[in-house]
């Protein structure tokens, strides 16, 4: 079986994601140990709540260098949610704290005269073909909960959703992968995300 | 709109009342993971819970059971019943709930709905007989009509209102087409719509009602669905711009 590591640092709930992709056969063990991480074929990296209290709790447990290394070594690396917001360079809703700055680009509040947060299903709007929704319905629907989005350069972008305008749905970039949804709430559409990313995974690229 | 299959359990079983009335159960089955999975297998994209021992008691006495559900579904579990300080609400979120209902709580103190709101998604639980809005598992009136509270509640950061009709609960005679559209009229939040669902017909015309070009965020569903009469499948394939 593919193994699969969580990175787990101390925020809530990182088990829906874990037993999702137990779910579509991955190995997925929650952890903050680097040597089980390094071991891994695939790297997720969940994240819910504010941004500024994940960036602390991933530095805190010492996982923001080895998220850069694994990235950096072209393991296959899916972010989801908040793990998304945070791979990029900072956010609008704490200004204070950097992000990873491993994608270029910022993290923006939802425009005013839509509800925030956007609590709901969604319809994804493919941007190009990407691997990522390779083998997921069309149409294919997402779960969203998030009042911020991602503001970054288009060619990343590989899906977005309308929500007052276009939404970063998700982005990719090599073996980097991520999504504002959540695939592992998002039914047939994030199992089948889920299930690209393990095939990723299992063939050792993304 | 979205359907939300129902799972109200009572004493670690699946249960639906008649008009919230404790006396007046029918019981469902006793695997409440079992009876999540097949809605989802079926297209649902949500899950609602009710805890009925915490709603009435305060005791959470079904909140493993509401945790397992949330374990084992890839679609969000929305959970009400007794959600009434911020460690109810984290222990839910912890569990992997999407979305926590408050309603004898946010009546009786909105800051707390506020506290909670902050640090994840709250909906309201409005639970009404003709307009007064009942308390404590249905048990008691509070002596506020729905729309006061509405009012009252629209800043707290709920995400949404779940209104319940005491009066058709069960009973799947209709829901009250007339009530839900004043709600629309008096608050901005999404609403979802629950009681009375008794046919696809009843569903269809609460994905039909609009009231200032808005639409129902949901309905939920239980009765009906567990007499056969309102199939998960064919349900979502009946309501507009659904992942079915």
């Amino acid at each position: 079986m593919t193994l699969i590591a969580v990175l787990d640092y101390g925020i809530g709930n990182l088990r829906s994601a874990q037993k999702a992709l137990e779910h579509v056969g991955a190995d997925a063990r929650l952890t903050a140990d680097p040597a089980l991480i390094r071991d891994a074929a695939g790297v997720v990296l969940p994240g819910v709540g504010a941004l500024g209290r994940c960036m602390q709790a991933l530095r805190a447990a010492g996982l923001d260098a080895i998220t850069e290394e694994v990235i950096d070594a072209g393991v296959p690396f899916l972010g989801i949610c908040v793990g998304m917001q945070m791979l990029f360079e900072r956010s609008e809703e704490s200004p204070d704290e950097r992000g990873l700055g491993i994608l270029p680009g910022a993290v923006r509040r939802l425009p005013d005269g839509v509800k925030r947060p956007q609590m709901q299903w969604n319809l994804l709007e493919r941007r190009g073909d990407p691997p990522l929704l390779a083998q997921a319905p069309d149409p294919a629907w997402a779960y969203f909960v998030h009042s911020y989005s991602a503001d970054t350069e288009d060619e990343l972008v590989t899906s977005t959703c309308d929500y007052g305008g276009p939404v970063v749905a998700s982005v990719g970039r090599g073996n980097l992968w991520a999504t504002q949804f959540h695939p592992e709430k998002s039914g047939r559409t994030g199992l089948a995300v889920l299930r690209a990313f393990v095939d990723a995974a299992e063939e050792g690229r993304a | 709109m979205d359907l939300y299959p129902a799972i109200d359990l009572r004493g670690g079983k699946v249960v639906q009342l008649t008009q919230g009335d404790f006396d007046r159960e029918r019981i469902h089955g006793d695997d409440p993971v079992a009876v999540a999975r097949a809605f989802v297998d079926a297209g649902a994209q949500w899950i609602h819970t009710v805890d009925l021992d915490a709603a009435r008691t305060g005791e959470p006495l079904n909140r493993r059971l509401i945790a397992a559900i949330a374990g084992s579904v890839d679609v969000p579990v929305q959970a009400g019943g007794g959600v009434r300080s911020l460690e109810d609400a984290a222990e839910l979120a912890d569990a992997g709930v999407a979305r926590v209902v408050m309603g004898t709580a946010a009546m009786e103190s909105p800051e707390l709905v506020e506290a909670i709101a902050a640090r994840q998604p709250v909906a309201l639980g409005l639970d009404v007989r003709g307009r007064e809005v009942a308390v404590k598992g249905w048990q008691e009136g509070s002596g506020t009509d729905i729309a006061d509270a509405l009012r009252r509640l629209e800043n707290v950061g709920a995400s949404a209102v779940v209104v319940t009709q005491i009066a058709v609960e069960g009973l799947m005679g209709g829901p009250d087409l007339e009530g839900l559209a004043e709600v629309l009229r008096s608050t901005s939040l999404d609403v979802i719509a629950s009681g009375g669902v008794g046919s696809l017909d009843d569903l269809i015309a609460l994905d039909d009602l609009v009231v200032d070009g808005r639409h129902l965020a949901g309905a939920i569903v239980g009765t009906a669905i567990y007499e056969g009469r309102v199939p998960v499948d064919e349900a979502i394939r009946s309501l507009a711009g659904n992942p079915a």
